[in-house]
């Protein structure tokens, strides 16, 4: 047999380096932005459009599925080729795909911003653009198999596997948490509500993190870490148990971001036992990784991007110890909704997919060029940039979160809350907040020289678009010899392999989802829960629209400290209305559940106008546009249609009575609001974003007074 | 001593119990399965990275 002759397509390896470094200053900019307002609040630049609560979700979005999506990309079409010994299946479908991926991140820019957005986490995006992605991640996992299947290496490395578990994986995911039913372009209403919407949104966001932005980083660690230190992975047959255990337990963990909801205590137990166990795998891998440099520490000494792999598999080990840390009861009842979330993502953000994330750019790029790294000095500078950056922003963010967690829960001797104020815990914590920027300045301003200095290597250099290689075909495969464990004939077959990948994440996923979306005794009915007048529903889409679950939760978990500040605590029955669920992540501002009748319309007109007039001090930006935009009751209608159609008893025809109810309602607050000596019409999104805060909690407090 | 579990599970805690116990079979299979790998084909396949592409090296003879 002679060897064959054939070309590595560098260029869409070049193209996704390029947006990477594009993106990631992009996003990490918005991030600092958005982490300015929160100690100060008039760097929204008096916009709704750079407001804190439709950029947030920019700057998440941004940085996972612009910035890492577009690492990986150029990781896998880097080392998928080499592993495989062959060119990508179709360069018409790797173009498709690069432009593709651009053009769903520049909607996603235009949208997020408008305030088109679901509010579920990492998921905001809405059905079009979830469409488009879906079909961008077909071309991309059709390019891939379609490599897999004409490649000259008959077994597939684990770097391979990794990647197979991710395609697959992510679509699954995907698909399940945006089954969404349409109300207009840009509208839609998801078809799960409450408890189960939150159990759906949790494993898909746990699991965003597990298949998006950890098994393809530890697939790339697998190729490229031997190859920047020019020695095999410590253990092959580590990694082959690495990948088992790691994608069947972590699918698993997601209720642990529920702990003490109204979520079933079965599932809250499962998801903190399997959070546990995902310690082991965790490790495995970044021992394996780290061992893999044994015998040529000395060379970490010098090359910076070995530095860049070693910060950044610590950064992995780290924030994969602290996250089965954070999953135990009693430590997440402290962590939960506060600062110290921030700073757990944020070290494996920064740390694990930033670090790598260079490490992989800085050997790439001069290879693809043919040409040496512009300047050391200048990646040395980053890597230490980037090191400190990250310290600078995450000791402050703990320290904020201990501190305003335990604020929050201090009790005086005669059984008061100590700080009844929540702002008093807020403004406590701005000094930290301020570090943290500082800290996320000094990263990016790391990744701004890293930019400087990759794109004056490919200046000095030229590309190699097409790298000439050459490799034995395939021998026909009744010539090999028979296979002697069933592992090593899958290692062969690639669907096969994928095949098994979906089982095992499947075995988890239903056993966890099905009993709660399923049975109708976890979710127990309260009778006093009645669906959201016409306006209270417009509300709630301004109250989305905003991004206003950014900042402020709706569940209140049983404390003391919880019950006494906000009220009763939260029951699933109570929710099962609510397509999408709300109860956030974060407590920015204080949580929202048993807002309704704690002030009157006033109160919120003007705190909307201007937070400090009511609360001094309060870092919450001022919705002033709300007090003149007109509501589009245009949607009622259809909004009211989309809802009885996923459940909730609106009476048949109420859609065509529903504007009416809204008029009646808005004027009534109107009328309340003159009597403050407050003048609006009664068209204005003020009137039913009040009519919205109004109602929360109301049901639970009829309850109480009816009995 | 067996009895004091088996009597004080709840329905819950034996669907934990059941789902620890699909992931100790799962392990167990892989573990033997590695126990089995013969060592030369683990070498091969751990120098993949490490073959250039003008190296006509593989482990499609192994």
């Amino acid at each position: 047999m002679q060897p064959e002759n054939f070309y590595y397509d560098n260029k869409i390896v070049r193209n996704f380096g390029i947006a990477t470094i594009v993106w990631g200053i992009i996003g990490m900019t918005v991030g600092l932005l958005a982490a300015i307002q929160l100690f100060s609040p008039g760097a929204n630049l008096h916009n709704q459009y750079t407001t804190f609560g439709r950029i947030r979700p920019l700057h998440t979005n941004a940085v996972i599925f612009a910035f890492v999506g577009n690492a990986i990309f150029m990781g896998v079409y880097y080392s998928l080729q080499r592993l495989l010994k062959a060119r990508m299946f179709s360069d018409a479908l790797s173009k498709i795909h690069f432009w593709g991926w651009q053009l769903i991140i520049l909607s996603a820019v235009a949208t997020l911003p408008l305030g088109f957005t679901t509010s579920k986490e990492y998921a905001e995006l809405e059905w079009p653009i979830d469409i488009a992605i879906t079909l961008i991640w077909v071309v991309f996992g059709i390019n891939m198999f379609g490599t897999i299947i004409k490649r000259r290496e008959r077994h597939l490395y684990v770097a391979i596997w990794f990647y197979i578990a991710t395609f697959v994986t992510i679509a699954v995911l995907h698909i399940v948490n945006s089954i969404e039913l349409p109300i207009s372009a840009f509208k839609s209403y998801m078809v799960y509500a409450g408890v189960q919407d939150a159990l759906v949104q949790w494993w898909y966001g746990h699991n965003a993190v597990a298949f998006f932005l950890t098994t393809p980083y530890l697939g790339m660690m697998y190729y490229f870490l031997p190859k920047m230190a020019n020695r095999p992975v410590y253990s092959y047959k580590l990694s082959i148990l690495h990948f088992w255990t790691l994608i069947f337990i972590y699918i698993w963990a997601g209720p642990h971001h529920l702990l003490y909801t109204t979520l079933p205590g079965w599932a809250q137990s499962l998801g903190v036992a399997f959070s546990i166990m995902l310690i082991a795998p965790s490790w495995g891998g970044m021992i394996n990784g780290l061992l893999t440099l044994r015998g040529a520490w000395d060379k970490v000494r010098d090359d910076v991007i070995l530095k860049f792999m070693v910060v950044g598999l610590t950064a992995y080990g780290m924030a994969t110890f602290e996250g089965p840390i954070l999953s135990l009861k009693q430590v997440n009842s402290i962590a939960h909704f506060s600062d110290w979330i921030v700073a757990h993502v944020h070290v494996g953000a920064l740390g694990w997919n930033g670090f790598l994330t260079f490490a992989m750019l800085y050997w790439l790029i001069p290879r693809i060029y043919k040409t040496e790294l512009f300047s050391k000095k200048l990646a040395s500078f980053h890597f230490w940039a980037g090191t400190l950056g990250i310290i600078f922003y995450a000791v402050p963010m703990y320290w904020a979160g201990f501190t305003q967690s335990l604020m929050l829960k201090e009790f005086t001797a005669d059984g008061m809350l100590k700080y009844p104020n929540f702002l008093e815990t807020t403004l406590q914590i701005i000094p930290m907040h301020v570090m943290r920027s500082v800290g996320g300045g000094i990263y990016l301003l790391g990744v701004i020289v890293m930019a400087y200095n990759l794109f004056r290597t490919m200046k000095q250099g030229s590309l190699v678009a097409n790298e000439a290689a050459q490799a034995m075909p395939l021998a026909p495969i009744h010539t090999v010899v028979k296979e002697s464990t069933w592992h090593r004939m899958l290692e062969r077959k690639p669907i096969q392999m994928m095949v098994l990948a979906l089982v095992v994440i499947l075995i988890g996923s239903f056993i966890e989802l099905m009993p709660t979306l399923t049975i109708s005794s976890n979710i127990p009915t309260i009778a006093s829960v009645k669906p959201y007048t016409p306006l209270e529903l417009q509300g709630r889409d301004l109250y989305i629209r905003e991004g206003c679950s950014n900042c402020h939760s709706q569940t209140v978990r049983p404390f003391r400290s919880e019950t006494e500040r906000y009220g009763e605590y939260s029951k699933a029955g109570e929710f099962v209305y609510d397509h999408p669920f709300l109860w956030g992540s974060k407590r920015t501002g204080p949580d929202l559940a048993r807002e309704g009748s704690k002030y009157g319309n006033a109160w919120h007109y003007n705190h909307m106008m201007d937070p400090r007039l009511m609360s001094p001090g309060s870092i919450m930006p001022a919705y002033e546009w709300m007090l003149t935009q007109k509501l589009d009751t245009t949607t009622t209608a259809a909004k009211i249609n989309a809802m009885r159609t996923l459940g909730v008893p609106y009476a048949p025809g109420y859609d065509k009575i529903a504007n009416r109810d809204l008029d009646k309602q808005a004027q009534k607050i109107v009328e309340n609001l003159q009597a403050d000596h407050i003048k609006v019409k009664k068209d204005k999104e003020i009137i039913a974003i009040i009519a919205y805060l109004q109602r929360l909690g109301m049901d639970i407090k009829a309850n109480k007074t009816a009995n | 001593m067996f009895k004091q579990f088996t009597e004080n599970i709840s329905a819950h805690q034996g669907y934990l119990l059941f789902s620890l116990g699909i992931f100790f079979v799962f392990f167990v299979v892989i573990a033997v399965m590695l126990y089995l790998m013969p060592k030369k084909h683990v070498d091969a396949m751990s120098d993949l990275p490490l073959v250039d592409s003008d190296d006509t090296e593989t482990t499609n003879r192994f």
